[in-house]
């Protein structure tokens, strides 16, 4: 009989006691696969959305921090200078205020106005139904408005609807007059949050609804350069504004790793810690209340001849199956878990619905299973030694007298 | 050549001392033993005169404090913890009072599992296995575990795991301890069985039926062999 198979007759003489054993590292092996899969999660469905996008580098006010940036003067000859770059393709512009949405005698909500261009459309939102935003607006004519699906569904908008705006701004909310405008579209915004709705315009529509005939100042400039030439156009970008940044999408990546996401990488790691350390003790108790129980037995083995090595064996093939049985259920229960867990996140205000916190990778199996594996490895180091180092004659003449 | 065979073991002024809270304790002092082949020998004495501890050493389960120990002529001493396994599995036979058989595994299994070990053949030790359950009377209880077995017959089972390697040397420690009278003499006639099929015994025991069988009689006390 090989260890492997002594083992599992080992391990099926107790069923309640390896069934308890199984289930605390099912338990314990989900949660050590949740916390495995936010540590990577939020960072790979970032830069899945980012990436999803045509744009690849981001323009920016140089002053400022990722989140907080004073808006780019002069955004329009900026973005014309970009355009004519040959590593570009394709610019556009991009402003966000929150505005509140009225429906003229009906009801009203509160929205995250984007103006932007044309060109942005296909990238930062989908259309589902009516048009896009026109190249250009006529004079005098309403300020057009694509609204999300979720706007449409909550104020029975749709294409042709009439639709009110009213920019918030700290201090100047209550002077900034109510602009008519008029959906032209319903499209799904990448970026909306689960708690936001979202309104994209013209910058002409944007200046209108605050207050200003100015369009030519944006928050963000937003390039898709030539294939392979990403890199040569974000110095070319650099070059032409000292007061600007271009950041591409590694660029992007790195900082909300360094700021936003490291705090999750953090806690995943201290509760992976946890989880091992508790599936360590799980496992080390189990075998060891287990080799307490059956000294006699295996002193009895080495009396008759069974070499350390093969004693060491067997417990080693219990704490494999043990591990092994509940790491493989742990990879359903911590994957149902993740679901749960990323619904309850994602509600959270202002993320993105697009944005996942719960990311499944095949690394995170190998790495679960490795340092389950490693842990089941560690936890039969104890019993293993109890077992191998106990004097025979001892034992044996100890267990006749009990 | 002439001269005597070479025995089984050998030792010489064994003595095992035990280290104590209030000094060592010598429960063995200066034993000298030689088992031939086809030996039956029986150890007697007083419980904690050091009966059992003399089988462990002659087990190669225990190291002596004192004295020299040979085992077919190889100085026990020097040999390393492996090479001391190795002879116990496999010229070695050990009986339990309590018979220690493994309880998830049948009777099959429990004969089977030191050959398995020894290395032997899937074949050789199907024919081994059956050879002895049908040597100690239990063909139909092959299948049966531990718990479904009387004491009589694991001990059967203890002894048809004993012989599974075919030792040169069957060792038992108090075999009739846990059993009835009747019972407990089915077990010494299998031991005269093995004895006359050429395997030397060293058995421990209190029970003077059993000692009666054995063809030399060491009688224990204090540690030390007071008849031989």
């Amino acid at each position: 009989m090989t260890a492997w198979g002594l083992a599992w007759r080992t391990i099926a003489r107790s069923p309640a006691r390896s069934v308890l054993a199984v289930v605390g590292v099912t338990v314990i092996g989900a949660l050590l696969f949740d916390m495995l899969l936010l540590s990577r999660g939020l960072l790979v469905s970032f830069r899945d959305l980012l990436e999803a996008q045509d744009f690849d580098i981001r323009v920016v006010a140089a002053e400022g921090s990722m989140v907080h940036r004073p808006p780019i003067a002069n955004a329009t000859s900026l973005a014309e200078a970009i355009a004519r770059l040959p590593q570009v393709r394709r610019v556009t512009l991009l402003r966000t205020e929150s505005a509140q949405a009225i429906v003229p005698g009906g009801d009203h909500l509160r929205i995250a106005l984007v103006g932007t261009t044309s060109a942005a459309a296909g990238s930062v939102w989908t259309m589902t139904s009516g048009a896009s935003l026109p190249t250009v607006t006529a004079a005098g004519a309403p300020p057009p408005l694509v609204i999300s699906t979720r706007l449409a569904s909550e104020l029975q908008l749709e294409p042709g609807s009439e639709l009110q705006l009213r920019l918030f701004r700290p201090g100047t909310a209550s002077a900034l007059p109510l602009v008519a405008a008029r959906v032209i579209g319903v499209a799904q915004f990448t970026f909306e949050a689960a708690d936001e709705y979202t309104v994209a315009t013209t910058m002409e529509g944007f200046a209108a609804a605050a207050g200003t005939r100015d369009s030519t100042v944006a928050e963000m400039v937003l390039v898709s350069s030539q294939k392979g030439a990403g890199a040569a156009a974000a110095a070319a970008i650099a070059r032409l504004r000292p007061d600007v940044r271009a950041l591409s999408n590694e660029q992007v990546m790195e900082q909300f790793n360094e700021n936003a996401f490291s705090y999750f990488r953090q806690i995943s790691t201290v509760l992976s810690s946890m989880t091992l350390a508790f599936a360590f003790l799980l496992i080390a108790t189990l075998l060891t209340m287990s080799v307490n129980q059956r000294l006699g037995e295996v002193a009895a083995l080495r009396a008759l001849g069974f070499p350390r090595r093969r004693i060491a064996a067997n417990l080693l093939w219990e704490s494999v199956l043990l591990v092994g049985v509940g790491g493989v259920a742990a990879l359903p229960v911590g994957g149902l878990l993740a679901l749960a867990l990323d619904r309850i996140l994602r509600q959270m205000p202002g993320v993105p619905e697009r944005l996942h916190f719960f990311v499944f990778e095949p690394r995170t199996v190998v790495l679960h299973a490795v340092l389950l594996s490693v842990t089941g490895a560690l936890a039969a180091v104890y019993p293993i030694w109890l077992a191998t180092s106990l004097p025979i004659a001892a034992t044996l003449r100890r267990e006749i007298l009990s | 050549m002439t001269g005597a065979a070479m025995p089984i073991i050998e030792g010489r002024g064994l003595t095992r001392s035990f280290a104590m809270p209030a000094g060592a304790v010598t429960a063995l002092g200066d034993v000298s033993i030689r088992v031939e082949p086809q030996d039956y020998v029986a150890i007697t004495g007083p419980s904690g005169c050091g009966k059992s501890t003399l089988l462990h050493i002659l087990g190669c389960v225990d190291r002596p404090s004192a004295g020299s120990l040979e085992f077919e002529g190889r100085d026990v001493r020097g040999l390393t913890e492996a090479e001391r396994s190795r002879i116990r599995l496999t010229r070695i036979g050990f009986v339990f009072q309590r018979f220690f058989l493994l309880p998830m595994l049948t009777a099959w299994e429990n004969i089977e599992l030191p050959q398995s070990e020894a290395g032997a053949t899937k074949a050789a030790r199907h024919a081994r296995t059956r050879e002895l359950l049908d040597y100690v009377g239990l063909a139909e209880r092959s299948d049966h575990r531990p718990s479904q077995l009387s004491g009589g017959e694991m001990q059967r089972v203890a002894i048809a795991r004993a012989l599974a390697n075919r030792p040169a040397l069957l060792l038992a420690d108090e075999p009739t301890g846990e059993l009835d009278e009747e019972t407990g003499a089915q077990i010494a006639g299998l031991f005269d069985r093995v004895h006359a099929d050429g395997t030397a015994i060293v058995v421990v025991t209190h029970n003077p039926a059993v000692a009666a069988r054995a063809g030399r009689h060491l009688a224990m006390k204090s540690g030390r062999v007071v008849t031989s």
